[in-house]
């Protein structure tokens, strides 16, 4: 299939099945209550499925000299920040900032 | 015209706008990113565009761009973005009874803009009140402006992120977002062991064709929780 063709498939797709999720219990299943085994199982959709998602890319290690991935050190700083403010800009802000001096530190020792 | 009148407060649809913007700035390199996945996966802008606008969904997005990029078979692409999508259900049912007294069209518009950031933002006040054309309004002043911005960022980031110095590693913001997200989630047993085993399987299972990798592990995760909340029910009740 022609690739532009095949995004837009995705796209159209993509983007009605999130919608048709967002609207489930809003209006779809508005009248029936949630299965609680589906309930259940919904709440650890988030801590799976974006664990899933972002580990390979905090794994994923740029040629460098440092012995320890630093990104690896610096999502968990910026994984205790976010435990403890609830905050993305203040995650985002200390994550990003040990990234740097992580990054930084080798090139400064070396 | 009178009903929609009634079901939205202007004021409230501002504030919950300029409630958002510090959100909006947080994401802003999340945005970039995504538009950057987007041009990577070779997309043109309007595919881009489509991406950001229709789907709304920065995870989807990038598993999208990701899988794209990876040659993977539309059906893998579809079902690896249903599932991580399957959160929306969850934000759907907890949002549900406080936009039952709105008009459908509204809850029909209302639930387009339901995204991560949104529900965080709205779902503490709905819990606070009574009335909810108050929080409603503000989740559609709120809505909007991440729709606009996400639109923006997504944009700047096909356009101009090869501008972005490398050295500055920007895509790492990607993954702290979504750390800003599951990190306060991880308070119980269950969801701990749903994203422990679900970070293990995604490792061991790098190998998989087609990033299947990311959908056995996250359908693992979810059992894995759902598993050890159930036995755990069990066991506190004998």
């Amino acid at each position: 299939m022609d690739a532009t063709l095949k995004l837009w498939f995705v796209i159209l797709t993509v983007g009605l099945l999130n919608y048709l999720s967002r609207l489930s219990f809003i209006a779809v299943f508005a009248r029936t209550s949630m299965p609680p085994l589906l309930a259940r199982a919904l709440k650890y959709v988030p801590a799976a499925m974006l664990t899933a998602l972002i580990l390979p890319m905090i794994l994923a290690a740029p040629a460098s000299a440092a012995p320890l991935n630093p990104r690896v050190a610096a999502a968990i700083v910026a994984g205790i920040v976010a435990f403890c403010t609830h905050s993305t800009l203040k995650t985002l802000g200390a994550g990003m900032a040990a990234l740097w001096l992580l990054q930084a530190l080798p090139a400064s020792i070396g | 015209m009178l009903a929609m009148r009634r079901a939205i407060s202007p004021a409230d649809c501002r504030e919950g706008f300029l409630e958002m913007v510090p959100a909006c700035i947080g994401l802003a390199p999340f945005g970039l990113v995504t538009g950057v996945g987007a041009a990577a996966a070779g997309a043109d802008w309007l595919g881009a565009l489509g991406m950001s606008a229709i789907i709304f969904s920065g995870a989807a997005q990038i598993i999208a761009a990701q899988l794209f990029a990876a040659g993977a078979p539309l059906a893998v692409i579809i079902l690896t973005c249903f599932v991580a999508g399957l959160r929306f259900l969850m934000y759907s049912a907890a949002m549900a009874p406080y936009l039952k007294p709105l008009p459908p069209r509204w809850q029909n518009g209302l639930a387009f803009l339901l995204t991560d950031q949104a529900f965080g933002a709205s779902i503490r006040r709905f819990h606070a009140t009574n009335d909810a054309r108050a929080p409603a309004s503000r989740f559609l002043g709120g809505g909007l402006a991440l729709w606009i911005w996400w639109q923006i960022t997504n944009m700047a980031g096909f356009f101009a992120g090869n501008l972005i110095p490398a050295s500055w590693s920007l895509e790492f913001a990607v993954p702290l977002c979504f750390v800003a997200l599951v990190a306060p989630l991880l308070r119980d047993a269950p969801t701990v062991l749903a994203a422990v085993v679900a970070g293990f399987a995604v490792v061991a299972l790098d190998g998989l064709p087609m990033k299947l990798n990311l959908i056995v592990a996250g359908l693992s995760g979810i059992a894995a929780g759902t598993l050890s909340d159930l036995s755990r029910e069990r066991w506190t009740r004998r």
